[in-house]
């Protein structure tokens, strides 16, 4: 690659990212720490006196601790067994295992309060067996559902820590336990000792994407009506943000928070990140599993997945119900609700929205991507590991923070209020959804870039083809997998996504699905039905998205889920 | 078919100089290799003349055209890869048919061509494989038929054989020997296998740290190495060091050394032996003859410490006065020596005595 292209292509993307990223978060901390141009400590201050306030942030605090830790212990046996054993169905269930990340974690709420609420299906069962006494029921989901929160984010989040788990055992050199085995190890020994510590950095990238999203994810405490957490009250703080400078206040602190517990987790964690030098093959480490232990691993994952998607098999349940109340399943089932739901004046408008909205941004992170991708690995200008640093940036900022800068930067009177023209949130949604999204197809991108070989580009060169024609004859062609792979993920989170849609789609006409979700819910009469439906509907297009990808592809399911 | 001009050529990665102002020239139509251990700049030194790096300084001409800045896709170079990088999102026939279709060639002629081409490297059955389903050597052949399609101004190989097992390594190497001289190509052929240099080249260049050593025929590079490095990387020698005693009319050199007095001939006929000179001998271990007796000059006495049978040849190793070891190597033996037996006696004919001024 020529240095000049290489610097041009570093230059615009660390442009868009001071526009895109650095300038909203900068806006938003500028307001909560500027007070008529002067630097004030008086609203962070204001915060920490206010019990209102710090409850939140202990919620918040709490809820992201607990859903990780329950991510861990669903994640954490998960990934040993797929790394030690090879039984029935792995590859199938090893897939599966990954669909709950891209399920819509708060549609699945709507789901599980059917289910485990007070008067739920759960409690309704256990009344007609005797063992619950309904008119005392036992209220699974805690006071103000703080379980039920945790719950659900835990079941939307395992698969993140299963990916960064299993990547972190498979890199290990399975020596590495065979010498501690051969010196006298016992298993658990082996475990404590040996590659626990080992996987130690893998464990902690996977755990702190999870704290990070669980401490500020706004949809699933917005389902449940969990008003006593930060992230609803910044939510609940935009009605009045014109004057407010609370909402703010609130963002930088949720925001210190984070990198704080980033930077703090990376210095006791991320330090040894151990380099394996060789690595012995993999089939010695991987063994069939007997037809016992084999059937005990399937059904563990068969369980684990089931219980993930058991939310929304709630909401299926609940988009086909006539009434479900006070009963263990619903008395009986209706199409109606779809009808009813594709005839609401929210619904078809809302899910054009949302295609549109995200299949742009997909286009965006494609060219992106690939961009960065290139310069990272096949040039050799010395900002690239800079560049490869800030494009994973996004990770580790909650969308609500990013969210509030947009809205920030956005305003009336600010520079950038020209991507708002009359309320249509249109481009500032595709640069939000793009930016948010981005990592994962710089990652995969960077991955089929590193796994072709350079050769097979020069060679196209050598035999007449231009750098550009190198490009669309042979090496798009060679990473179209990851290139689809990480497209599909940005485009199933971008449909999905909750804090930028919920503040930034401000007028009916343009909101995005998640948004059209989250105001039929809260509508009187059949709201709950139709929102269910839209949920459906919703998933449903994931579904086939993902399906037709990987017909497309040829590939099974679950390769594209390997980034 | 084209010759090619290096002059000058000098490039730096970070602080190690890769190479360092080397000057060459090729002929047209010539097999050329560039031989050395690997980290001696053979390989950078292809790659610029296919044009993927750009000399510090220095130029680059094919025939009397300056490639130096010409980028990689506008130079008709075709380069095989050590990995073959053939495409395996390709057919056979969509491999080879690349580098045409770059060229805009109308489509019937260039399924012709393929044809043609596949047939030459003999693939003509596998033409609508894909290259996961092909052996190393069906692989070695593709990237051969897909390098030579283009026509090229030259062909660069660039290690071609490493891949291969060794029976298919001899079987290929005479392959491209032939396709060579039958398409008339300038090839240039980097390899650290000085058999594979020995056997087809028509010359060869040494390199050594960036440097040309030497360049010349195979048989000049073997038995007249101008230094010590030349001399060691090419086959296995013995090197004796000693002093100029005498230098002769007729380009003999006379040189005492600890193990007696050699006759040999001057490494460089430029070199003006004075007496006294500090000088290195290199004799390879197959010049000696095993004797009988000993000899005044040219001949070595010695305790046999190691003896090594490998059906053609068998190997000794004399140890000398002074703990050294000397390597005898004699062909198609009938009567092995074994270790322990108190003298050992070889001589050296002059001629195989090169003497290397230090």
């Amino acid at each position: 690659m020529s240095k000049p292209i290489a610097y041009i292509v570093f230059i615009a993307t660390a442009a868009f990212f001071a526009l895109f990223f650095i300038w909203p978060i900068a806006t938003t901390v500028e307001e909560a720490f500027i007070d008529d141009g002067q630097f004030t400590l008086d609203f962070v201050a204001h915060i920490f006196a206010d019990p209102l306030y710090i409850e939140g942030l202990s919620n918040a605090f709490l809820i992201a601790t607990f859903s990780t830790l329950t991510a861990l212990l669903i994640a954490m046996p998960m990934a040993l067994i797929a790394d030690r054993y090879i039984f029935p169905g792995k590859t199938l269930l090893g897939s599966l295992v990954l669909v709950p990340l891209i399920l819509p974690p708060f549609v699945g709420a709507i789901g599980i309060k059917q289910i485990l609420g007070q008067e739920g299906a759960l409690n309704i069962l256990l009344s007609k067996t005797g063992l619950v006494d309904m008119s005392a029921p036992p209220d699974w989901l805690g006071e103000g559902r703080f379980w039920g929160v945790v719950i659900m984010n835990a079941l939307h989040l395992y698969p993140i820590l299963y990916l960064n788990i299993t990547a972190a055992l498979a890199n290990l050199d399975p020596a590495m336990e065979e010498s501690a085995q051969n010196l006298g190890a016992t298993p658990w020994c082996r475990f404590r000792r040996i590659t626990l510590p080992l996987a130690m950095p893998g464990i902690f990238a996977g755990a702190t994407i999870v704290f990070i999203w669980s401490f500020t994810e706004l949809g699933v405490p917005l389902m449940f009506d969990y008003q006593r957490v930060t992230s609803v009250q910044i939510f609940n703080g935009i009605k009045d943000i014109g004057g407010n400078p609370m909402p703010y206040a609130l963002v930088a602190v949720m925001l210190g928070f984070s990198v704080i517990l980033y930077i703090a987790g990376k210095h006791f964690f991320g330090r040894n990140n151990f380099t394996m030098t060789g690595r012995a093959a993999i089939s010695t480490k991987q063994r069939k599993a007997s037809p016992l232990v084999g059937m005990l691993c399937s059904g563990f994952f068969a369980c684990i997945i089931s219980l993930a998607i058991f939310p929304h098999i709630g909401v299926i349940l609940m988009s086909l119900a006539t009434d479900w109340y006070h009963s263990v399943l619903p008395q009986s089932l209706t199409l109606q609700h779809y009808s009813d739901a594709l005839g609401h004046e929210l619904t078809v408008p809302s899910i054009a929205n949302s295609l549109k909205y995200s299949s742009i941004s997909t286009l965006l992170d494609l060219v992106l991507g690939i961009a960065i991708a290139y310069v990272i690995v096949r040039s050799r200008i010395p900002g690239r590991n800079i560049l490869d640093a800030i494009s994973m940036l996004p990770l580790a900022v909650p969308g609500l923070v990013l969210a509030f800068g947009y809205l920030a930067m956005t305003r009336e009177g600010q520079p950038f209020h020209f991507l708002l023209p009359e309320g249509n949130p249109t481009l500032i949604l595709v640069i939000a959804y793009a930016v948010r999204r981005l990592p994962y197809v710089v990652r995969s991108a960077v991955a089929g870039f590193q796994q072709t070989s350079v050769d097979l580009e020069e060679a196209a060169q050598n035999l007449g083809a231009t750098p550009l024609r190198t490009l669309k004859r042979v090496t798009i062609p060679l990473i179209t997998a990851n290139l689809i792979a990480g497209g599909l993920l940005a485009f199933a989170f971008a449909m999905l996504e909750v804090s930028d849609s919920l503040i930034l789609a401000q007028q009916q006409p343009h909101y995005p699905i998640t948004k059209a979700i989250y105001t039929l819910f809260g509508a009187l009469g059949n709201g709950h039905f139709l929102a269910s439906a839209l949920g459906v509907w919703s998933m449903i297009f994931l579904a086939i998205t993902i399906i037709g990808a990987s017909i497309a592809l040829g590939k099974k399911l679950g390769a594209l889920f390997r980034v | 078919m084209v010759s090619i001009t290096i002059d000058n050529v000098s490039k730096r990665f970070g602080k190690t100089l890769a190479l360092d102002n080397i000057s060459l020239h090729i002929e047209a139509g010539e097999l050329f290799f560039l031989l050395g251990s690997s980290g001696c700049g053979k390989t950078t030194l292809l790659r610029h003349i296919a044009g993927f790096y750009a000399p510090d300084k220095g130029k680059i001409l094919f025939g009397k055209d300056d490639v130096t800045n010409t980028p990689p896709h506008k130079r008709n170079t075709a380069m095989m890869f050590q990995s073959y990088a053939l495409w395996p999102h390709m057919s056979v026939a969509k491999n080879v048919a690349f580098g045409l279709e770059e060229q805009r060639m109308q489509k019937q002629e260039i399924r012709n061509n393929v044809s043609e081409a596949l047939h030459t490297v003999k693939m003509a059955e596998c033409s609508e494989r894909k290259i996961n389903e092909l052996s190393g050597g069906q692989q070695q052949r593709v990237a051969l038929a897909r390098a030579l399609i283009v026509r090229p101004r030259c062909l660069l190989l660039d290690e071609p054989l490493s891949n291969l097992d060794a029976k298919l390594r001899l079987e290929m190497r005479s392959e491209i020997r032939r396709i060579c001289k039958e398409f008339g190509l300038t090839a240039i052929y980097v390899t650290h296998d000085q058999k594979e240099a020995l056997s087809i080249a028509d010359r060869i260049a040494v390199l050594d740290s960036g440097t040309v050593s030497q360049v010349g025929t195979p048989q000049e590079i073997y038995r007249s190495p101008r230094s010590k490095s030349v001399a060691g990387f090419i086959g296995e020698t013995n090197f004796v060091p000693g002093t100029v005693k005498a230098s002769n009319a007729d380009g003999r050199v006379e040189v005492t050394t600890r193990h007696g007095s050699f006759i040999g001939r001057k490494a460089s006929p430029a070199w003006e032996p004075v007496i006294a000179d500090s000088v290195t001998l290199s004799i390879r271990p197959e010049a000696f003859t095993v004797s009988e007796s000993n000899s005044e000059t040219n001949s070595i006495t010695g305790k046999l410490a190691s003896l090594t049978y490998l059906g053609e040849i068998a190997q000794y190793g004399i140890a000398m006065e002074g703990d050294t070891l000397l390597q005898v190597a004699e062909l198609n033996p009938s009567i092995l020596h074994h270790p322990g037996e108190v003298e050992f006696h070889a001589s050296v004919d002059p001629d195989d005595v090169v003497i290397i001024n230090n």
